[in-house]
C-alpha cells in the first residue's frame, strides 16, 4: 500500500470518526441504574460481619486493636446513627447504585460522574482536569475526587476522606487514606476495583473488586433519616471494650472451626507441615522490628 | 420439606425482584444470632424510621423488674412494602415478641423475629418474606 492510499484511510477512518455520533476517544457511559451483585461477599454485605472477622484484611497492630474494642452498640449513639457508608465502603454496601453524568452544554465532553446508593451522599468524580485541595480542605463521607479516562476504564483517586472502616466490625480505615478506583463496564456489567491506601491502618494495599448488574427497572428510594434514642444508653456513655474483655473475638474462629490466628488478618506467612499436621506462621508487620512471634497451630 | 421449597421459591423471588436491602450495621456484630429471647409487655413507642425501625416494650425481666426493651425491625421502606405502617402498632398494645438478643446486655436490646399483638392476633414474621435485612 502506498502512503498516499495509507494516508487516505487513516483520513476517511478519522472523518468517520467525526461524524459518527460516537465519540472520538474510546468512552464508556457508566450512567444508569445499577443493581448489586453479591456472590460469596453476600454474608458480609447484607447481613454483615461477624465480630473478630479480620480474615483477608492487610491490617496492622492498630487497626487490631481498635477493632477488638470496638462495640457494636456505638452505632446506637445519635452521631452514628445516619451516619452513611464512606466513598470507599459504599461499593461493599447491600442498596442500590444511580450513576449519572453531567455534560458541558457547549463541549459536550463529560465533566463528572455521580455516584448515588440508598444510604450514600452523592459521590461526584470530576473529569474536568481540577485538582485536589489542600490538605487542610474539610474531609467528607464521599472524599474529593478526581477522575480520567484509561482507554474504556474510568480511573479515580479519592482524598479528603472522613475516619471511616474497611469492615463493618470496627477494623479501622483512617481519614489519611486515599483511594483509587477504577472502573470497567462489561455491557450491562460494572466491575468496580478498589484500592484503598492507609498509613495508619493498612500495612499494604487494601484491594476488592465488586460488580453491579444494569437494571432499568430500578428505583432508588428516598432516604430520611431520623435522629432518636433507639435504645436507652447512658449519658457520657461510649460502648466500647478495655483492651483484652471483648468476649466474642474468638466466636468467628470457632463456629468456622478455623485457626484463631488466621482470622486476625494481616501478613501471615505460613509454612504448612502435613507430615505432622501443625501450621508454623510469622506475622509481619510494615517493617521487620514489627514482625512477630513464630506461632504454631495444630489441626 | 414442602415448606423448605416455599421459603426458596420466596426467597429467589425476593432477589429477582430487586427488593431493596440496607443495613447500617451488621446483625452478627450486634446480636447473638444463634439465640433467641422472649419479651412480652406493653408497647411504649414505635419508632417507624430508617435506617431501622424500633419498637419499644416494657415488660417484666427474669428477675421480676420491669425493663424497656428496644426491638430492631426493618427500615420503613422495606417494612411498608410487608404492609406495615407508622400506624400498624400504638402504644398500649399488649405484644409478645421474639427475637436474637444483643450482645450487650445493658442494651435490652432484640432484633425482631416475629411479633404477635394479643388483643387482635396480628402476627409478623411468620409468613413468607416476613423478615428484613
Amino acid at each position: 500500500m502506498s502512503v498516499y492510499r495509507a494516508g487516505c484511510v487513516v483520513l476517511l477512518v478519522l472523518l468517520g470518526m467525526v461524524l459518527s455520533d460516537n465519540p472520538a476517544f474510546a468512552q464508556v457511559d457508566f450512567s444508569g441504574e445499577w443493581s448489586p451483585r453479591f456472590y460469596e461477599d453476600e454474608p458480609e454485605r447484607v447481613p454483615g460481619p461477624e465480630l473478630g472477622d479480620y480474615l483477608g484484611l492487610p491490617i496492622n497492630d492498630a487497626a487490631r486493636e481498635r477493632a477488638d474494642t470496638w462495640a457494636a452498640s456505638i452505632q446506637s449513639m445519635p452521631e452514628w446513627q445516619c451516619r452513611p457508608h464512606s466513598a470507599d465502603y459504599i461499593w461493599r454496601g447491600p442498596s442500590q447504585l444511580r450513576i449519572t453524568k453531567e455534560v458541558d452544554p457547549v463541549t459536550r465532553q463529560v465533566t463528572a460522574f455521580h455516584a448515588e446508593w440508598l444510604r450514600s451522599v452523592d459521590n461526584i468524580y470530576y473529569l474536568d482536569g481540577r485538582p485536589h485541595p489542600s490538605a487542610n480542605a474539610p474531609h467528607t463521607w464521599g472524599g474529593f475526587a478526581t477522575a480520567k479516562w484509561d482507554g474504556d476504564m474510568l480511573t479515580i483517586k479519592a482524598t479528603h476522606l472522613k475516619e471511616g472502616y474497611v469492615r463493618r466490625n470496627g477494623v479501622p480505615r483512617s481519614d489519611l487514606a486515599t483511594v483509587t478506583e477504577h472502573w470497567m463496564r462489561h455491557g450491562n456489567w460494572l466491575t468496580v476495583v478498589t484500592i484503598v491506601e492507609d498509613p495508619v491502618y493498612l500495612t499494604e494495599p487494601f484491594v476488592r473488586s465488586t460488580d453491579y448488574e444494569l437494571d432499568e427497572h430500578q428505583l432508588v428510594a428516598p432516604y430520611p433519616c431520623d435522629v432518636v434514642e433507639e435504645v436507652e444508653q447512658g449519658k457520657n456513655v461510649v460502648p466500647h471494650f478495655l483492651p483484652g474483655t471483648n468476649p466474642s473475638l474468638k466466636d468467628f474462629a470457632a463456629a468456622h472451626n478455623l485457626p484463631e490466628e488466621a482470622t486476625r488478618g494481616g501478613r501471615l506467612q505460613c509454612i504448612r507441615n502435613i507430615g505432622r499436621n501443625w501450621l508454623q506462621c510469622l506475622r509481619l508487620g510494615r517493617n521487620k522490628s514489627e514482625i512477630a512471634n513464630w506461632k504454631f497451630f495444630h489441626f | 420439606m414442602k415448606a423448605r421449597w416455599i421459603l426458596l421459591v420466596v426467597a429467589l423471588a425476593a432477589l429477582m425482584s430487586g427488593i431493596q436491602l440496607y443495613a447500617h450495621h451488621s446483625f452478627a456484630a450486634t446480636y447473638f444470632e444463634d439465640k433467641q429471647q422472649t419479651v412480652e409487655g406493653d408497647l411504649v413507642q414505635f419508632l417507624f424510621r430508617n435506617p431501622h425501625s424500633f419498637v419499644h416494650v416494657e415488660g417484666k425481666d427474669e428477675k421480676g423488674e420491669t425493663i424497656r426493651w428496644a426491638i430492631e425491625w426493618g427500615g420503613g421502606g422495606q417494612l411498608g412494602r410487608q404492609g406495615v405502617t407508622r400506624e400498624t402498632l400504638k402504644p398500649g398494645d399488649h405484644v409478645v415478641i421474639v427475637g436474637n438478643p444483643g450482645r450487650n446486655p445493658d442494651d435490652h436490646r432484640l432484633r425482631m423475629l416475629r411479633l404477635k399483638r394479643t388483643s387482635d392476633g396480628w402476627t409478623w414474621g411468620g409468613r413468607p418474606g416476613e423478615s428484613f435485612d
